[in-house]
């Protein structure tokens, strides 16, 4: 038996290796939700991302110059709609008080840096300079100026992973902003897309989408896109329509993670009421 | 007593994502990038052999998923396979032609397709998207980016091998 065994093995050596590591791997695959792979991935990420923010910061400087035009143009177009939105928020206060309805739009916002990205088709991942020491949490939503680019994934002491919009794990309930029209939106590997789309909405090229009040990730309107193309699903009832996502992956380097996480309270109700059925 | 080559590749490692997560973004094409991690696997499972490449792969595979936040388990599977498939141009007696420019570049054009190729089925795309398409988007573009970069690298190599 020794000998079969140890003969085998000489024989097929590189291929029981191979076939090992591979169902090592695979056991791997199905345990990726689990605590202890994201403990350890936290404590992994957080010590690698430490050297990689001084790497970053050296590689940013040069880019500095350009991103400040930019920001200066996008501060004085923020200021023209701002003086708009003063007039409108004076009337909508109003408005609330007349109806006794609760401010929600107030959320603080945590500004970062993207130190590391892994631009994968699939999986687009970036990992920030904050972490729990500065109040980030899984499920944050992550914005810049445009609008939203991903959700935070995992977060460790002080830096965090969130998964961009490119990542085929990250499914989004949008919405349409002019028809008020719910989708879920997701990363197909090779658009945006908001899949399952009744052929009777009314979406058109062009139309702004934003995140949907009942999304469970980001429960607040954020731009995400505008409709590049609806789709023409000969068979079935459902649609497919293209989003040409506001924030462009590749250049951004500035973010701001929202401070908001869906809210417990309604998630208590939410599964009280379920039980009750 | 283990070689000074296998601790070299372990700890090139590092250096190498800190690359490829910082600055190879900058020299993205579209989102097309080089993967400079399968070059120097391919290099070390030329010149440590099958077993050694398989298992480089394995532990550079579980590295990249626990460091950038990816599915744990796919780049662990496509990069043991990439090594153990560059491990079969290892032979002694080849080893040194294997290492010229033009045949290294070619093994890491089939090791990084073969990677790419396995890595967008863990990615779970849609089935509506042409499978073609996405070979040449997922596999065949960025492999071909890969080696162009381990041309270029292999020109500067030195005939008396550093590691």
């Amino acid at each position: 038996m020794i000998r079969f065994i140890s003969s085998a093995w000489e024989k097929f050596k590189e291929y029981i290796v191979l076939v090992v590591l591979i169902i090592i791997s695979l056991i791997l695959l199905s345990q990726n939700n689990s605590q202890g792979i994201q403990k350890v991935r936290a404590v992994a990420f957080g010590s690698f991302a430490t050297v990689t923010s001084v790497f970053s910061d050296i590689f940013n400087i040069s880019n500095l110059k350009k991103e400040n035009e930019e920001l200066r143009r996008t501060n004085a177009e923020i200021m023209l709609q701002l003086s708009k939105l003063r007039e409108s928020a004076i009337v909508n206060d109003d408005l609330k008080g007349l109806l006794a309805l609760k401010d929600s739009t107030d959320y603080p916002l945590i500004i970062a840096s993207i130190i590391s990205k892994s631009l994968s088709k699939s999986q687009g991942t970036v990992t920030l300079n904050v972490g729990k020491s500065d109040g980030v949490k899984t499920g944050m939503p992550v914005i810049t100026d445009k609008g939203i680019a991903g959700v935070i994934y995992s977060v460790s002491a002080n830096y965090s992973i969130a998964r961009t919009l490119n990542n085929v794990d990250l499914n989004l309930t949008v919405k349409c902003e002019r028809t008020r029209e719910n989708a879920v939106m997701k990363w197909n590997g090779d658009r945006l897309v908001m899949i399952n789309v009744p052929k009777t909405f009314g979406l058109k090229k062009g139309d702004r989408v934003v995140t949907s009040e009942i999304s469970s990730i980001v429960p607040v309107p954020i731009p995400v896109g505008i409709v590049a193309e609806v789709g023409n699903v000969e068979m079935g009832i459902f649609n497919e329509v293209t989003v040409k996502p506001f924030v462009d992956f590749q250049n951004v380097e500035n973010v701001f993670v929202l401070g908001l996480v869906k809210d417990k309270e309604i998630d208590d109700i939410q599964f009280n009421f379920l039980n009750k059925r | 007593m283990i070689k000074p080559a296998y601790i070299l590749s372990f700890v090139l490692f590092f250096p190498l994502l800190l690359i490829q997560t910082t600055i190879i973004p900058l020299v993205a094409i579209d989102t097309i990038i080089p993967d400079l991690i399968i070059i120097i696997l391919v290099y070390y499972s030329i010149t440590q052999g099958q077993i050694y490449g398989t298992v480089l792969g394995f532990i550079y595979g579980f590295l990249f998923d626990i460091i950038t936040g990816s599915l744990l388990g796919s780049t662990m599977i496509s990069k043991t396979i990439a090594g153990f498939t560059a491990g079969y141009f290892s032979s002694e007696n080849k080893r040194d032609q294997y290492l010229i420019s033009y045949n290294f570049a070619l093994i890491v054009l089939l090791a990084s397709l073969i990677e790419s190729t396995i890595s967008a089925f863990f990615s779970s795309v849609s089935l509506n998207t042409n499978i073609f398409i996405l070979f040449i988007q997922y596999a065949l573009f960025p492999a071909l980016y890969t080696s162009s970069i381990a041309l270029l690298g292999m020109i500067f190599y030195p005939k008396r091998r550093l590691f």
